[in-house]
């Protein structure tokens, strides 16, 4: 059974199609084959988060079409082959696609990808109504921002009014120093507004924006360190998708004792 | 749940239009597709047709409306429950009766049968196959939802087992218990009392047809917004430990104290 998962969050800009980018790379990293369909017609971005922008003849829209086959509109990934996109037009608006011709699409991905993840426009409209109609679970993303978590908020409400009741919390751009100094909502603050379950928490990190830019998501990166808190979160959050236990990152401020900052050196981290 | 013969009127927005919101259950006819209890049975009621073009309650309209009412209202009706359809006289397709039938049945309900005054849509709707009847349905009140006459009793309370999330309206001429949190962006509006076995960070208002006796109870009170009858009160400060808490009106004002000290013979 393949799993067919839908990255949304209602606001804008939080971080939906690098989080979409990376766990789909990630998966496959890890063997899976996976599909990473993006369904924000009209400001497509995904393709640019893969480096895959160049390499794109057909899209979702002319597959619909009969213009060409599903096979042909695929953009397979040449670092990490067990990844594809389906890109979604540029150039058409987002009432271009239906959700039946969604689900048609997916359901025809389903035959060899047992990952499916869809990056969701922001909004609730057309393009979202697209995103979520195929999807059998959701990762909600939002940033501690009150106007995030309040966006959020109802998009969890929708996704249940449509059956997708297996949706998981995603907390990106954490600032822990600002946390620690009361000027930024805690991952508890969030969690107690959503009530959903939480699968990952990725600190705001540089090393994103730079990945982004690149066109190579981060958990490409060779090394540890190149990949940063921010990577390693979002390889915890493809484990713990996989059903393994693991713990949350530490991600308290470097505090200025010596003592406390032994003590987390020492402290296993994940 | 149980609260077929009271089901709330319950709006979500799901566009930012302000006029998401049905304007008033008193007028002659419904402006916007509605689902109504009545007697352990669900109406839904098709607004009428309107000349212009421009209207809004084209054909389309009618899907994108049937289909968000049916998103808010999922936890207010179990599975399977009949469904009478009101066309009254708007005119109505084979093809669009199966819509609405293939719509219904996405949500775990049922088709029973089709009411219109209109003899095409009687027809259309036999040869689909669905059970009709043609006459103007007096017996169903369908156009005089009236506001219920001074002194009438409440309808009995409803039951919301879920959070209210940011962006649904519950709307209910009685009492509302949500054994849930009702978040910020979230309201519940109730002409009787407003219950909340979890924390109340959205908007409450009780007696909203104005009795100034109802009450708003939480086992956190933290809301946007609070209003009893008339009264308009902010939120409050946040205490360093959150209490069950209950909010009345008293000397022309809204008053909140813990539950534990409120005491049932307070000066009205
Ligand atoms: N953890 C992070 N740390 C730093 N920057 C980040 C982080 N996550 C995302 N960003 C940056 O935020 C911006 C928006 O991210 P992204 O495009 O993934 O959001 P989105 O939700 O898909 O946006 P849209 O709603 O426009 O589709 C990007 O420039 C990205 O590099
Ligand atoms: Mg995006």
């Amino acid at each position: 059974m393949s799993r067919i998962i839908v990255i949304t969050s209602g606001k804008g800009g939080v971080g939906k199609t690098t989080c979409t980018a990376n766990l789909g790379m990630a998966l496959a990293q890890r063997g899976h084959k996976v599909a990473v369909v993006d369904a924000d017609f009209g400001l497509r971005n995904l393709d640019l988060l893969l480096g895959l922008e160049n390499r794109i003849v057909y899209t979702a829209v002319e597959v619909l079409a009969g213009e060409c086959r599903l096979e042909q509109a695929l953009v397979r990934d040449k670092r990490q082959p067990n990844l594809v996109l389906l890109p979604a037009a540029q150039n058409r608006t987002k009432d271009s696609v239906s959700p039946d011709q969604m689900k048609k699409l997916v359901n025809a991905l389903t035959k060899v990808f047992s990952y499916i993840l869809i990056d969701s426009p922001a909004g609730i409209e057309m393009g979202f109504q697209n995103a979520i109609a195929p999807a059998k679970e959701a990762l909600v993303v939002t940033t501690p921002e009150i106007s995030a978590v309040r966006d959020a908020d109802r998009i969890v409400g929708l996704l249940e009014a449509n059956g997708i009741r297996n949706a998981h919390l995603i907390i990106n751009r954490i600032k822990p120093a600002m946390v620690a100094q009361d000027k930024m909502m805690s991952v508890k603050d969030v969690q107690e507004i959503l009530a959903i379950p939480l699968i990952g928490v990725i600190p705001d990190d540089e090393k994103v924006i730079v990945s982004t830019n690149r066109g190579e998501p981060l958990v490409l990166a060779a090394e540890a360190s190149q990949r940063g808190l921010a990577g390693q979160a979002l390889q915890n959050i493809v484990r713990r998708l996989e059903g393994e236990t693991v713990p949350f990152l530490d991600l308290t401020p470097p505090a200025d004792d010596f003592l406390a900052r032994l003590r987390r050196l020492f402290r296993p981290t994940e | 749940m149980n609260s077929d013969s009271s089901l709330p009127s319950l709006s979500t927005s799901s566009s930012p239009a302000p006029d998401e919101q049905m304007p008033s259950d008193e007028g002659r006819d419904v402006p916007q597709v509605r689902l109504k209890g009545e007697g352990g049975r669900l109406l839904l009621l098709l607004p009428p047709e309107l000349d212009t073009p421009s209207a809004p309650n084209t054909w389309t309209e009618v899907c994108r409306q049937l289909q968000q009412r049916l998103m808010a209202g999922e936890r207010f009706w179990q599975p399977h429950t009949p469904v009478h359809l009101m066309t009254r006289d708007r005119l109505l397709d084979g093809r669009q009766l199966q819509t609405i039938a293939d719509t219904l049945t996405d949500a775990q309900l049922i088709l029973k049968r089709v009411y219109t005054n209109r003899r095409q849509t009687a027809v259309a709707a036999t040869m689909a196959g669905f059970s009709v009847e043609q006459q103007p349905i007096a017996q169903l009140s369908v156009t005089q939802s009236n506001p219920p006459p001074e002194g009438k009793a409440l309808v009995e309370p409803l039951y919301i087992q879920s959070t209210v999330r940011s962006g649904v309206e519950i709307r209910h001429p009685g009492t509302v218990v949500v054994l849930g949190d009702v978040n910020p962006g979230g309201s519940i509006v109730a002409e009787g009392d407003v219950l909340v076995w979890g924390t109340l960070r959205g908007l409450a208002q009780a007696g909203s047809a104005g009795n100034g006796l109802c009450l708003i109870m939480a086992l956190r009170l933290e809301p946007t917004q609070i209003r009893i009858a008339d009264f308009v009160a902010r939120a409050p400060e946040a205490p360093a430990q959150y209490q069950p808490e209950v909010a009345y009106v008293s000397e022309g004002g809204i008053r909140i104290v813990r539950a534990a000290d409120f005491s049932r013979d307070r000066p009205i």
